[in-house]
């Protein structure tokens, strides 16, 4: 064993009860001052049950939207040289970087009925503010970013002798790339989906400008319990947070778990 | 029957991989591309692959079997490539890499999945690793690997296996092992393969014939024993190693190094040129004494005498530089030479190639 191992593991430990246990841990705590009867109501009230269906719902649907154009925006990245590449290649972090209300704020000025592109939606039918399609517009921005930078890498990495050696087998381009490349970029297009998805499960910043937060059809989770902490009833706050956590953690382990399962050929090497 | 290149050009912006190559392979042969690197002899393989493409392609043709395949994309061509480094799919067990080639067929042409499972476990016996089938190849030894990515290529069928330095990432005992096995392969399944190289002595030990490539030229064609004894250039014999240089010149019948005359057996009918002698270590006689007229008076710096053959380096009187002598062990105790004594060396097969003319000589 490498040496300091006591010392690293103690300090990860230390570092990560500071920084993330002891805060959730109060959650819960705070949770347990309400009765199981008061819990279940609070938790499967209508307007809540609402806005657990509209942020697991969009925040997965946004994920998986960055997850098909995210790759095709890394692959033109690695795969193509053209001018002004890196501008483009700067730009993929912008969400990253800009704050959350300020894309908020611009998001819901461009698809207000009058903006810039909202102008153009609205005869169409289609109105992106105060909508769940606002919501999902505001999710996909901030989570584009996690697909690009994971994706990315891997996809650098891969060997063009792996597509010339499936190509001198026989495989066309199409078999190439289902049967050779996706598979090899399954396992960090599932840890960019995975990071997407939970960023959008907590997203506030940017979401509460452009949906409108209207009850039962436009109100994220985040939105609830801040209403709830307005009435100074932290303790209903906090449960809704607890059913928020539990099921994040439920899906980010599934998705762990796929991930491990799609790499495993990495993991399982000669003892 | 055979694969066929003709005339093939290939550039790489300013450099020139191919020029004017043209090759051809018999069936069933069993042929060495070898060369330094840069020399093109995986750009060649790669065009017959159909990875690469010539520059020339109205002057230039590729046959297979005498059906020109020069535009044929490499997904057409049924050429099986074994790269350096394996390329095999790290995702798919041994088994699903060697079935890969039967399952991208299409619909029509695919065999069903029992004669797949049937052909793949052949193939698995064929390289000695029946048990193997279910293990990714994260978990397999170098040389494992290569046989599995030989094994892919083989599944389709090939018209031509071509193998891109494939033992090039093994290390040295592996490497013995697994060329000997690719010989006795050969010899028991008879599909005509091209292999790179840069080893001449995996080229010689291996190969039915050895292409020698210089500069985008093939510069020798022929057997082992034709290249290794009847060197078409200076550039060959250098280039098979193991050989001393002594640079003298032509002087009509004679070639002069240092201040002895050697007689050469063809009238060269050339008036004093530059030319150098090439002489392998085991065709030079050490002796005592100055005996006839044609021996290279040599210090020795060192022997070692460790192995079967002993090994002499001298160093020339005449301010010539140092060469190397190998003697039997006989030959070494009869002879018990010491570190600094003066010696005599008669050359016994020389070879001399005279820079500015087109004709080489023997003495």
């Amino acid at each position: 064993m490498l040496p300091g191992f006591n010392l690293s593991l103690g300090f990860t430990l230390f570092y990560l009860g500071l920084i993330v246990l002891i805060p959730l841990s109060a959650v819960f705590w705070k949770t347990s001052t309400l009765s199981w009867s008061q819990f279940w109501d609070t938790v499967t009230m209508p307007t809540a049950l609402a806005s657990y269906r509209l942020t697991f719902g969009t925040s997965f649907l946004a994920a998986l939207a960055n997850a098909f154009f995210g790759l095709i925006v890394a692959w033109v990245l690695v795969r193509y040289e053209f001018f002004g590449k890196r501008i483009v290649d700067a730009m993929v972090d912008l969400p990253f970087a800009l704050p959350t209300a300020v894309a908020g704020i611009t998001l819901a000025t461009l698809y207000a009925q009058s903006g810039w592109i909202g102008r153009f939606l609205t005869p169409l039918g289609i109105h992106a503010a105060n909508s769940q399609l606002g919501i999902f517009v505001a999710l996909t921005f901030i989570g584009l970013p996690f697909i690009v930078r994971t994706v990315q890498p891997v996809l650098e990495d891969l060997e063009p002798e792996l597509e010339e050696a499936a190509t001198s087998l026989g495989a066309n381009r199409w078999q190439v790339f289902w049967r050779v490349i996706l598979p090899m970029l399954a396992p960090a297009l599932l840890t960019g989906f995975a990071l997407a998805f939970a960023r959008a499960l907590g997203e506030y910043g940017s979401v509460i400008f452009i949906a409108g937060n209207i009850p039962m059809k436009t109100q994220i989770t985040p939105v609830i319990i801040m209403a709830e902490l307005d009435m100074f009833d932290y303790a209903k706050a906090t449960a809704i947070a607890v059913v928020m956590l539990v099921s994040s953690f439920v899906l980010l382990l599934g998705i762990n778990i796929l991930q491990w399962w799609t790499n495993r050929y990495n993991t399982t090497n000669l003892a | 029957m055979s694969v066929e290149v003709k005339n093939a050009i290939k550039q790489f912006g300013a450099f020139t991989a191919l020029d004017r190559v043209s090759l051809k392979v018999e069936s069933g042969e069993l042929v060495a591309l070898l060369g330094p690197s840069g020399s093109g002899k995986t750009t060649l393989l790669r065009m017959i692959a159909g990875l690469e493409f010539p520059d020339n392609p109205q002057e230039s043709q590729i046959l297979f079997y005498g059906e020109d395949v020069t535009t044929i994309p490499a997904s057409e061509r049924k050429a099986g490539f074994a790269f350096q480094h394996y390329a095999l799919f790290r995702h798919m067990s041994v088994f699903e890499n060697i079935a890969f080639g039967l399952r991208v067929r299409p619909k029509t042409t695919r065999p069903p999945e029992k004669e797949i499972r049937a052909r793949v476990e052949k193939l698995l016996r064929l390289i000695q690793m029946e048990p193997l089938g279910p293990r990714f190849p994260s978990q397999l030894s170098g040389g494992q690997r290569q046989r599995v990515a030989l094994a892919r290529a083989l599944a389709v069928e090939p018209k031509v296996l071509l193998l891109d330095e494939p033992f090039g990432a093994l290390d040295a005992k592996v490497r013995k092992d697994l060329r000997r096995w690719l010989r006795q392969l050969h010899d028991e399944i008879h599909v005509t393969t091209l292999f790179v190289t840069h080893d001449q002595e995996e080229a010689l030990e291996v190969a039915d014939r050895v292409a020698i490539l210089r500069a985008g030229r093939i510069e020798q064609i022929g057997t082992p024993d034709e290249i290794y004894d009847r060197p078409a250039s200076s550039f060959v014999y250098d280039f098979l190693g193991n050989v001393n240089l002594f640079s003298g010149r032509i002087k009509d019948d004679s070639v002069v190094i240092g201040e002895t005359a050697f007689a050469l057996t063809e009238k060269s009918g050339a008036e004093d040129t530059d030319a150098v002698a090439f002489v392998r270590p085991h065709d030079i006689r050490v002796t005592r004494s100055a005996s006839g007229q044609s021996t290279l008076p040599a210090r020795v710096v060192r022997c070692h005498a460790a192995g079967p053959l002993a090994n002499l380096e001298l160093e020339r009187l005449d301010g010539g530089g140092w060469f190397t002598v190998q003697l039997s062990r006989e030959q070494f105790h009869e002879l018990q030479p010491r570190t600094g004594e003066t010696v005599y060396v008669e050359l016994k097969t020389v070879k001399v190639f005279a820079e500015s003319l087109p004709i080489n000589y023997s003495i």
